[in-house]
């Protein structure tokens, strides 16, 4: 594990890159995370996912399905590829402050 | 020599009761270890007092033709194991070392072991093919078990045990998840057919248990609605526990202590439960774990245990299929092929589910692994993953145009699609068998 400096603020990472302590996330890693994860830009779309995403885990405690995520947000898991190129269990989720899901994934 | 993998540190070791041994103490709790095993396992020492290297094991190994690395040659893997036991268990070992093929305990010792021993699939071709019959996957299994025991293992097995401790699933999926995941799988078959079909999680007074895999209520959901839907039709009085959503047991993957406890969780549940019948669903090694080794850890038992695959087979002509317009072909998984006896079954179903089956080359108890076996699918060894799938990948481009291919486990599922891509085989639909059964099902609506 190691301490990232984001804006003055220290974060711990797992050795993945995913931050351990859900609640350290702030919108700050967000920017930071994009830059790693391949989303040049972060829009709406990507925030809409992101938001899902966050709402999910508190309630759940875990990441969603991947096909309720589509369905849930209304974009194709194609779209989701094109906003997070690493794909929605890696790239959506580190960036939304999940644990990276693990297992047969 | 630094492993491939992260290794799970000292803290994270403790927390699922396997603490790292301290560095003096190493060598001699590792030697007991492996002392252990030479009496107990005595399958094991036959694999270490027999190979002659006469090199058959080379042509036949994905892992070895994928990387090239002489260590991943399985004589050579095996050697790891072989050199060390020759040096503190033998007197020619003792006496002449080096000469006899011996070789000290040493700094490197632990190292090389959890590299070499983690890029083994723990498929089994290579004793398929050797004239002694020597299964690597053996010796595997007995290395990763010696590493574990004294606090060693790749982070992805302990972070899978934590979640198994936690949850009774890898993915660590709790009780309201896998009830708001149900709720949506059988949303999703209600709008497709105007039926109810349902998926029961903890239903009391079910006949059958259904196990499947963690995989299925996150990535691999039409697996588990075509095993919803074929309950459906029969008319089965079946439930899942939410204490074993899992079919996988990675204690065989990397402590054969926590493969027992686990697969004592699963004789708890059907035993609560009362049930008479057990289906695992589609996963691998999960499924070799059940079958050879239940009456072991757990025996005995008052339910049978079956596979969905067979359960499915054996029921097929009843089922309304139409066939699907699609040209497919089957990826074997090694533990069904090699270590489970689930071959034809899946040829049987997906002839009826699909127009035009192919068989990819070779197949069967020969077929390549997907290079995911034992539970290789860390992210950080994804260049070395792609090595392993490469036997793979060729033989799934020899075929021409195909429409889907089918990997009936959940390892399987979590790398082929990855291979794939690498070697630019894209756009190719990908699943399980269970799958097309629920596609090909007419129910409802799809009449």
């Amino acid at each position: 594990m190691s301490m990232l400096d984001i804006n003055g603020r220290q974060i711990e990472i797992d050795e993945d890159g995913f931050i351990v302590d859900p609640a350290s996330w702030n919108e700050d890693i967000v920017s930071y995370f994009a830059k790693q994860e391949d989303v040049s830009e972060l829009t709406e779309n990507h925030w809409k996912v992101i938001n899902y995403l966050r709402q999910y885990f508190q309630q759940f405690g875990i990441a969603p399905m991947i096909r309720k995520l589509c369905k849930d947000t209304g974009f194709t898991l194609k779209e989701i590829y094109e906003l997070f190129p690493s794909g929605p269990a890696k790239g959506a989720c580190k960036l939304a402050g999940l644990p990276k899901p693990t297992g047969c994934v | 020599m630094k492993p491939p993998m992260h290794v799970a540190k000292d803290s994270e070791v403790a927390l699922i009761g396997y603490p790292r041994i301290p560095e003096q103490d190493q060598q001699a709790a590792f030697l007991k270890k492996l002392d252990d095993l030479r009496v107990s396992m005595r399958s094991l020492m036959v694999m270490l007092e027999n190979c002659t290297k006469c090199g058959n094991c080379a042509k036949q190994c994905h892992s070895y033709l994928g990387t090239e690395d002489y260590n991943n040659f399985p004589a050579a893997r095996a050697e790891l194991m072989r050199r060390i036991y020759k040096r503190y268990f033998t007197w020619t070992g003792r006496t002449f070392g080096r000469f006899f093929g011996a070789e000290d305990f040493d700094a490197d010792t632990i190292s090389k072991w959890l590299t070499y021993f983690y890029q083994c699939n723990e498929c089994r071709r290579c004793a398929k093919f050797c004239p002694f019959g020597i299964d690597t996957a053996e010796v595997t299994i007995a290395a990763r078990h010696i590493l574990s025991e004294i606090g060693i293992m790749p982070k992805f097995m302990q972070g899978i045990a934590v979640n198994m401790n936690k949850t009774g699933n890898n993915m660590g999926i709790p009780k309201p998840a896998i009830i708001d995941c149900a709720e949506f799988m059988e949303d999703e078959m209600r709008e497709e057919t105007g039926l109810a079909i349902k998926i029961p999680i903890d239903k009391p007074n079910s006949e059958v248990l259904y196990i499947p895999s963690s995989a299925d209520f996150f990535t691999n959901i039409d697996t588990m609605i075509g095993a919803a839907k074929l309950f459906h039709y029969l008319g089965v009085n079946w439930t899942i526990p939410s204490t074993v959503l899992e079919a996988a047991n990675f204690g065989l993957l990397f402590n054969v202590n926590v493969m027992r406890e686990q697969n004592q969780r699963l004789k708890a549940a059907a035993t609560a439960l009362g049930a008479k019948l057990v289906i695992q669903g589609e996963c691998g090694h999960g499924w070799r774990a059940a079958k050879m080794y239940t009456d072991g850890c757990s025996g005995p038992v008052s339910f049978e245990l079956v596979h969905i695959l067979d359960y499915c087979d054996k029921h097929l002509d009843k089922l309304p299929l139409k066939k699907l317009p699609l040209r497919a072909t089957l990826h074997d998984p090694c533990n069904y092929a090699r270590a489970g006896e689930i071959i034809e079954q899946p040829r049987r179903i997906m002839r009826a589910c699909v127009e035009e089956f192919v068989e990819m080359t070779p197949n069967r108890d020969e077929n390549y692994c997907c290079g995911g076996g034992s539970g290789i699918l860390m992210d950080e060894m994804m260049e070395i993953r792609m090595k392993l799938g490469k036997k793979k990948a060729e033989q799934v481009k020899a075929l021409g145009r195909i429409d889907y291919l089918a990997m009936p486990c959940s390892i399987c599922k979590a790398q082929i699609p990855a291979v794939m891509k690498h070697y630019g085989v894209l756009d190719l639909p990908m699943g399980g068998v269970m799958d097309l059964v629920g596609k090909a099902m007419l129910l409802g609506d799809t009449k």
